[in-house]
């Protein structure tokens, strides 16, 4: 919210640096998110006279002016035709440097010198709502009696500093200078001054001109007055220049004046045009079902229910609380006008703006809440305005409708000591009454009670933590800084611990990356197009879509991680990076049902995608064992179903008990299409979640034998169709009790062999636990395996 | 006879000198010392030398014999030596040529931050909990005081599955999951992703958070406070400063940001800090004792505070990182230089 430095001097006698405020502001809970002098770029502008003009003698389009600037003289060129003797302009001499960009230093125009320039109101920074002849193509003819040689910025109002404050959601009070100004006086331990709400009215009566009916329950409060014989015109500069610095349009007096109030008092107001207020009639309800009304921001929108309008006796004439219909507004022709100053319901007010897509200095108030009792002081000051103008005669009489209980001052205890143990250190007790009391909360302190008077504008306060974030806040943290003692001194012993899946995540990152991956980090919002890229056809296409989602590219929650990957490495790919090996721990989102009815199952995974030169599905298959070979888990390799993987090169690792707990293998050559990818990819998935819930591997050593383990080499021939799996599980039963391990080291086809054969050499250990294995022995043993792989396979020795 | 010994040891010793291979030092070991050396042959012929003669022409020849043994024990140490040097002169290398095997590669930024931010906790007695993402709407909001229509809801512009489930917007539905499901009292620290409605040059739609809470008797402001001290030190050094401002979150009163010395500049300000010199790293403030009550803790006896720092901008800073959609980006030229 902006706010004005001179508007705050209304209340609060500040005399202090700008910068050092702020600093004060943000620390004591209202933070400065910046703040601009309103004449950073009007300095070296004066207010000068026009004493006489000639033609250039070299140039037909220039002229040659001279200028008084009260202490001096000077000749300004240019090539405005506005300008005349005696106009009263703004001048920018050497120095100067505009909002537009253009620095000013004397110059040369064929032979005649020029001191400066003469300034538009756009240079100046304003338009014509600021100032008469401000929005003209051409220089900015100032009122006569405008001083000569004063300062631009005084002369034109243009002096203020502008706080851009971040008042947070707790504090509605505060989107009001006199709430910024309340807060000052806390932290300076200054007295507050209030304005003038004083005002002369003319007799009659408002209940002659106007009656109200408030139809709907939100609405609990809505004043109204009435003020006739307006003269509607320029409010005078101090009061633009105040709406102005706070980036409001300024428009009519009447209008003004509701502005005004709007950010003084934080109470957003209303002006109708009496004349158009069929019936002489306001009554507030809710609006009829597709109930239409053209406001002022050149719109027509469609109501319901759910809203609110203000209406006369026929039409509605206000979206309440938002934004004003054109039929009723005040203009120019104006002579009468009913100010409302209402209270609406938050939330009415919050969803309309919201579903009509309307945001006003109003409704952006109204949505934050307006208390009960701001109309009173609120409307008193724009009659207060009204009288100080001269713009209008005010009848006698304020209508009233209040539908709740109005407490203007709320009674609460709290117990001192609670606060201090909230604290952790005890405030100087007089401090905290200054403290309370500095802030309108009028306080006193028996014992260990401390009762404070809470004015209607505090509903943020209820108990004993509230209490103490107000006095801590103005107090200053820096307190801490000197406090002796550590956290958790009067508190439990707890020990730290972690959850198990993030301590199995950890060990696997970090083997991938000894193993040389590289961790990413992708969205897990993805485009609903992943699931048919990645030619998926299960329950995993069952995506969850968000109902407001950024762009479609992320408008589903993944239910697979290998898209990301996947354009991880087309990414890569294109701009030139090679040898890609990338893993990444995260979840998916499984809906139970759609649409969604209860949280989906959120599913952590481990998934890790290669594009490297040479990669093959058994280096893959390296890191999978070695991730898993220090979990308590037997699994089995069966060819994978994964759509995405190649359906001969692939693997879905399935554990003892059936569950599916990952797979791997190469991308299917279509989905590698599908992504544009030229280069083969290898990819893995695992389900952490299972494997995480695995008990701790228990291990149990056997004996290890006295005697030597010798080693037989054997190669045999065997059709195509016959796996290195099933050779091994069979050597192992042939060997026996004698088996100690068995090695594949070698695979060779030629034609020699023939077609569909290949020869798999395999080296055999073999140990005994209670004597040297003879040489006729380990014969035996060669002899039994040989037999039994041609009787099972029909294995022949390779000679 | 002496004279004979005699020179056998003179020629046996110039021989050996001489031997400049193992090969010919052999020669020489076989030629005097061999079954058919000069020595041995004296030895062998000792019979033929005169009884009185034969003791002192043995003591001679056995010490002729333990000098040549010597003399050429250590001249093969030493030609064996100089052997293995010759050999390894032969392997000598460029150290300057590629290392082989595989190279390491990285943890994500992020991780790593993470992981040392877990560690931190852990050590202080803090319990490193996960839970969901996608919450209900009263876990992520209403039972941490912003009931639906709230103003705070415009803090945070929330991305919906339905009306009443939410992609969580901060990591704080933890509290709530921890204060319905934990005895006080407890430490917890929950690391996670929330997800925003916002997408611009400085936001990101995702982003990480963590999520600390301690509920117990006896605890508030100055031991969050002290403790915040700390783990800034271990995060970011023993010189950080840190600046707390008042704030507002609807679960929290009172409600603080804390600040840290900006370590992009240091502190001498900078345009990350806008010149401030400091850096938001946490929101942080004891428990709203309504929040307490809603989750079912008795807020008479126990008392609670909430911290969370953002973290994807912490480590943005601490890596330098200059563009916060290098994160998400994956490229590998950035994360090659995370390793």
């Amino acid at each position: 919210m902006k706010v004005s430095y001179n508007w705050l001097k209304d209340f609060v006698d500040i005399d202090i640096p700008v910068s050092e405020l702020c600093e004060k502001l943000s620390t004591s809970g209202f933070e400065v998110e910046e703040y601009s002098f309103q004449n950073e770029h009007l300095h070296d502008v004066y207010v000068g006279k026009i004493t006489k003009i000639e033609k250039h003698k070299e140039a037909d389009r220039l002229q040659v002016c001279q200028v008084d600037v009260g202490e001096k003289s000077v000749q300004i060129i240019t090539s405005a035709t506005n300008v005349f003797e005696g106009a009263v302009v703004p001048v920018a001499l050497e120095g100067a440097d505009l909002v537009n960009g253009v620095k000013i230093k004397p110059t040369n125009f064929r032979g005649v010198k020029s001191d400066g320039m003469f300034c538009s109101g756009e240079e100046l920074g304003i338009d014509e709502n600021y100032i008469e002849g401000g929005g003209v193509n051409g220089i900015l003819i100032l009122p006569n009696d405008t001083k000569v040689g004063a300062k631009i910025d005084d002369a034109l109002l243009l002096n203020d500093v502008v706080l851009d404050i971040n008042v947070t959601p707790n504090r509605p009070d505060c989107n009001s200078v006199i709430g910024i100004a309340r807060e000052i006086c806390a932290i300076y331990n200054k007295p507050f001054k209030d304005v003038d709400y004083s005002y002369k009215t003319i007799g009659d009566d408002v209940k002659n001109y106007i009656s109200v009916d408030v139809k709907t329950k939100k609405c609990p409060r809505y004043m109204a007055s009435y003020v006739k014989d307006l003269k509607l015109t320029r409010s005078p500069l101090w009061l633009r220049s105040r709406l102005f610095a706070v980036g409001i349009k300024p428009i009519n007096t009447i209008v003004d004046i509701t502005n005004y109030v709007l950010v003084e008092q934080g109470q957003p107001m209303h002006a109708f045009d009496y004349k158009h207020l069929a019936g002489s009639k306001i009554v507030v309800r809710d609006a009829k079902e597709n109930e239409k009304i053209a406001v002022l921001n050149g719109n027509t929108y469609t109501l319901n229910a759910d809203d609110m309008v203000i209406a006369d006796s026929v039409k509605p004439v206000v979206i309440a609380g938002i934004i004003g219909g054109v039929n009723s507004c005040v203009e120019k022709d104006t002579t009468e006008t009913i100010f409302e100053c209402a209270v609406f319901d938050l939330k009415s007010v919050r969803l309309t703006s919201r579903k009509i897509g309307v945001m006003t200095d109003s409704s952006l108030r109204y949505s934050k809440g307006i208390y009960l009792s701001s109309p009173v002081k609120a409307l008193k000051r724009a009659l207060n305005l009204v009288s100080t103008l001269g713009c209008g005669k005010i009848v006698d009489g304020i209508i009233d409708i209040c539908n709740q209980k109005e407490v203007v001052e709320r009674k609460i205890t709290a117990s001192m000591s609670k606060i201090d143990k909230i604290l952790g250190v005890e405030i100087d007790r007089k401090r905290v009454l200054q403290i309370l009391n500095g802030l309108g909360i009028k306080s006193t302190l028996n014992d260990d009670i401390l009762t404070c008077l809470l004015p209607y504008y505090r509903e943020d306060i209820e108990n004993e933590n509230d209490l103490a974030e107000e006095l801590i806040r103005i107090y200053g943290y820096e307190v801490y800084n000197n406090v002796e003692g550590g956290a958790f001194e009067h508190s439990s012993v707890t020990i730290g611990a972690y959850e198990p899946r993030l301590v199995l995540e950890n060990k696997m990152k970090n083997s991938l990356v000894d193993y040389g991956f590289y961790e990413t980090l992708n969205y897990s919002l993805y485009s609903p197009t992943a699931i048919s890229k990645l030619m998926i056809d299960d329950e995993r296409k069952n995506i969850i879509r968000l109902a407001n989602p950024i762009s479609d590219d992320l408008s589903t929650v993944r239910t697979v991680m290998a898209h990301a990957l996947l354009l991880d490495i087309h990414y890569n790919l294109s701009v030139g990076n090679k040898n890609l090996k990338f893993f990444e721990t995260g979840r998916v989102y499984l809906p139970k049902s759609l649409p969604l009815k209860e949280l989906p199952l959120e599913n952590n995974r481990l998934s890790i995608a290669v594009c490297e030169n040479g990669y093959d599905f058994f280096m893959l298959k390296n890191v999978i064992e070695n991730l898993l070979v220090s979990l308590p888990i037997e699994y089995k390799l069966e060819r994978s179903k994964e759509p995405y993987l190649h359906s001969g090169v692939s693997a879905d690792i399935i554990a003892s008990d059936g569950t599916k707990i990952g797979w791997f293998g190469k991308i299917h050559k279509k989905v590698l299409k599908n992504y544009d990818i030229q280069d083969d990819v290898y990819y893995a998935e695992l389900d952490t979640d299972y494997l995480s819930k695995l008990p701790e591997k228990k291990y149990a050593t056997k004996e290890l034998s006295k005697f030597p383990t010798v080693e037989r080499d054997i190669a045999v021939v065997v059709d195509e169709k016959v796996t290195n799996g099933e050779l091994i599980s069979a050597i192992k039963s042939a060997c026996g009790k004698h088996f100690s391990e068995v090695e594949l080291f070698d695979v060779y086809r030629s034609e020699a062999l023939g077609a569909d054969k290949k020869s798999f050499a395999y080296k055999i250990r073999l140990v005994s636990e209670d004597k040297t294995l003879t040489a006729d022995e380990i014969n035996g043993i060669i002899k039994k395996v040989l037999k039994s792989l041609e009787f099972r396979f029909g294995a022949k020795l390779r000679v | 006879m002496k004279e004979k010994l005699d020179l056998i040891l003179k020629n046996g010793l110039d021989e050996i000198e001489k031997a400049n291979d193992l090969k010919s030092l052999d020669d020489a070991r076989v030629k005097f010392l061999g079954k058919q050396g000069e020595l041995t042959s004296i030895l062998r012929n000792m019979k033929e030398i005169p009884p009185e003669e034969r003791k002192s022409v043995g003591m001679q020849a056995n010490v002729v014999r333990e000098k040549l043994e010597n003399a050429i024990s250590s001249k093969q140490e030493k030609l064996e030596e100089e052997n293995l040097i010759s050999e390894m002169e032969k392997e000598r290398v460029d150290i300057t040529l590629p290392s082989k095997g595989t190279k390491k590669g990285s943890l994500h930024p992020l991780t790593r931050f993470n992981n040392k931010f877990m560690e931190i906790c852990v050590e202080m007695g803090f319990t490193v909990i996960q839970g969901p993402e996608i919450d209900t709407d009263y876990y992520n909001f209403e039972a941490l005081n912003v009931p639906k229509n709230h103003p705070a809801r415009d803090m945070q512009d929330s991305l919906y599955i339905t009306d009443n489930i939410v992609l969580r917007t901060q990591t704080s539905n933890m509290q709530v999951h921890a204060m319905e499901t934990l005895k006080p009292p407890f430490k917890i620290v929950c690391p996670g992703r929330v997800y925003r409605n916002d997408d611009d040059s400085s936001h990101s739609p995702i982003f990480n958070q963590f999520e600390a809470l301690v509920v117990d008797e006896n605890v508030g402001l100055k031991d969050l406070m002290k403790m915040i001290d700390t783990i800034l030190k271990r995060l970011f050094g023993e010189d950080v400063k840190m600046r707390v401002r008042p704030s507002y979150f609807p679960f929290t009163e009172p409600s603080i940001e804390i600040d840290a010395t900006c370590q992009m500049c240091g502190g001498k300000g900078c345009s990350l800090c806008k010149g401030s010199g400091f850096s938001e790293v946490f929101g942080a403030g004891v428990v709203n004792p309504k929040v307490l009550e809603m989750s079912g803790i008795d807020s008479k006896k126990y008392s609670g505070f909430a911290f969370g720092p953002g973290i994807d901008r912490s480590v943005m800073v601490l890596n330098k990182i200059p563009n916060i959609k290098y994160l998400f980006r994956n490229d590998m030229r950035f994360l090659k230089q995370m390793r």
